[in-house]
């Protein structure tokens, strides 16, 4: 990702790209004021299932083409069910294991021993909905304990008209939520 | 344009779910008609009724349903879509007349409802009776008008083409949330 500081413009209607360009300018907070370490392990999954599943049907369409119907009848049986149960898994995986969660940031040990930290960034914004619900979860490394904050605020509180992310804004929101959770964990 | 800006802010990773995501509609649509050739035995499932010799049952344009039951005897009054050997285009007529053989070999004759003679004139030099291996299957069900849209496709490829670029093209620039 290149390091832009150009504002981030999108159309304000638009309630895909408004959830984008919050969740992009999240991960951007995290990574440059915490130092976290993005880890990519939970989107390398989807991605890994995702290209099974593309591979299954090539294999399919090639096998076909070499060897045309019926001679392919069991190959094809077996690639469209591994296809369409592969399908069923990804859509499991995206709802459960991933469900939401676009950051997942490492905060290392400074000893460089213990276990790495957990921040989780998850969010929701619904169809034609103005409201941003923006969840940090904090698992700690060594305690394996989780903490979470959320917050649910309006996308207007930071975008102008134009449609122009006030960065500004939404990072004191963003950090502010973030060292609530270091403050209660310090508390603790 | 304000779209660009959200892909701009991708990282690999995304650019690549992209690919796959579009790789995925192409899956599964190809895996569907895959299982459909399997389950219904017939290499072309669902084909499009290009002439009027079927009228008024099928017109141009009507959209039909094959299966391929090789156990299942081919009897006269069944609806049949074949193809010539040395001839890509399929035909889908109705079988007139059938003989059987002891030894399960069976020849049969067609001809469209709406023409006036029968098939003999379509099928190849010196050839005079279909086998059940010109066969692609056995209507049983079918969509009127639906069909139109591949006959226009096909009578006007850049038009189809046109319209798979930009599909393709939403599909790999639409980043979902």
């Amino acid at each position: 990702m290149s390091q832009e500081n150009a504002p981030i413009k999108i159309d304000k209607w638009d309630g895909n790209a408004l959830k984008n360009a919050l969740d992009d300018a999240a991960k951007k907070i995290m990574n440059e004021s915490y130092g976290l370490v993005e880890s990519f392990k939970l989107i390398d999954g989807r991605l890994a299932l995702c290209s099974i599943a593309v591979s299954c049907s090539l294999f399919a369409l090639l096998w076909d083409f070499l060897y045309p119907f019926p001679a392919s009848k069991t190959v094809l049986i077996i690639c469209v069910a591994c296809y369409f149960i592969l399908t069923g898994v990804i859509s499991v995986y995206l709802l459960y294991f991933e469900g939401g969660v676009f950051y997942v940031g490492l905060e290392k040990d400074k000893a460089g021993i213990d276990p790495d930290d957990k921040w989780t960034l998850q969010s929701s914004l619904k169809k034609y909905d103005d409201q941003y619900c923006l969840k940090i979860t904090y698992t700690g490394g060594v305690s394996k304990q989780t903490r979470s904050v959320e917050r649910v605020c309006s996308v207007t509180e930071f975008f102008d008209e134009e449609g122009t992310l006030c960065y500004d804004l939404y990072e004191a929101t963003v950090k502010g939520l973030k060292d609530s959770l270091s403050a209660d964990k310090k508390a603790k | 344009i304000s779209f660009l800006s959200d892909l701009k802010r991708m990282n690999k990773r995304q650019v690549f779910y992209q690919f796959l995501s579009f790789g995925m509609i192409v899956s599964s649509a190809l895996m569907i008609w895959k299982g459909l050739i399997v389950a219904t035995g017939s290499e072309s499932p669902v084909v499009v009724v290009l002439s009027g010799s079927m009228e008024p049952g099928f017109y141009r344009g009507d959209l039909l349903f094959l299966t391929n039951d090789l156990e299942d005897p081919i009897r006269a009054g069944d609806i049949a879509v074949f193809r010539i050997k040395g001839r890509d285009i399929p035909i889908v007529h109705r079988v007139l007349q059938v003989h059987e053989r002891d030894d399960g070999y069976v020849k049969f004759l067609t001809k469209g409802d709406n023409n006036a003679i029968d098939d003999r004139g379509l099928y190849a030099p010196g050839q005079l009776w279909l086998e059940k291996g010109d066969v692609i299957g056995r209507a049983k069900g079918f969509v009127p008008y639906i069909g139109m849209v591949t006959i226009v496709m096909n009578d006007y490829p850049k038009f189809k083409y046109a319209v798979l670029g930009l599909l393709g093209i939403f599909v790999l620039l639409n980043r979902e949330a």
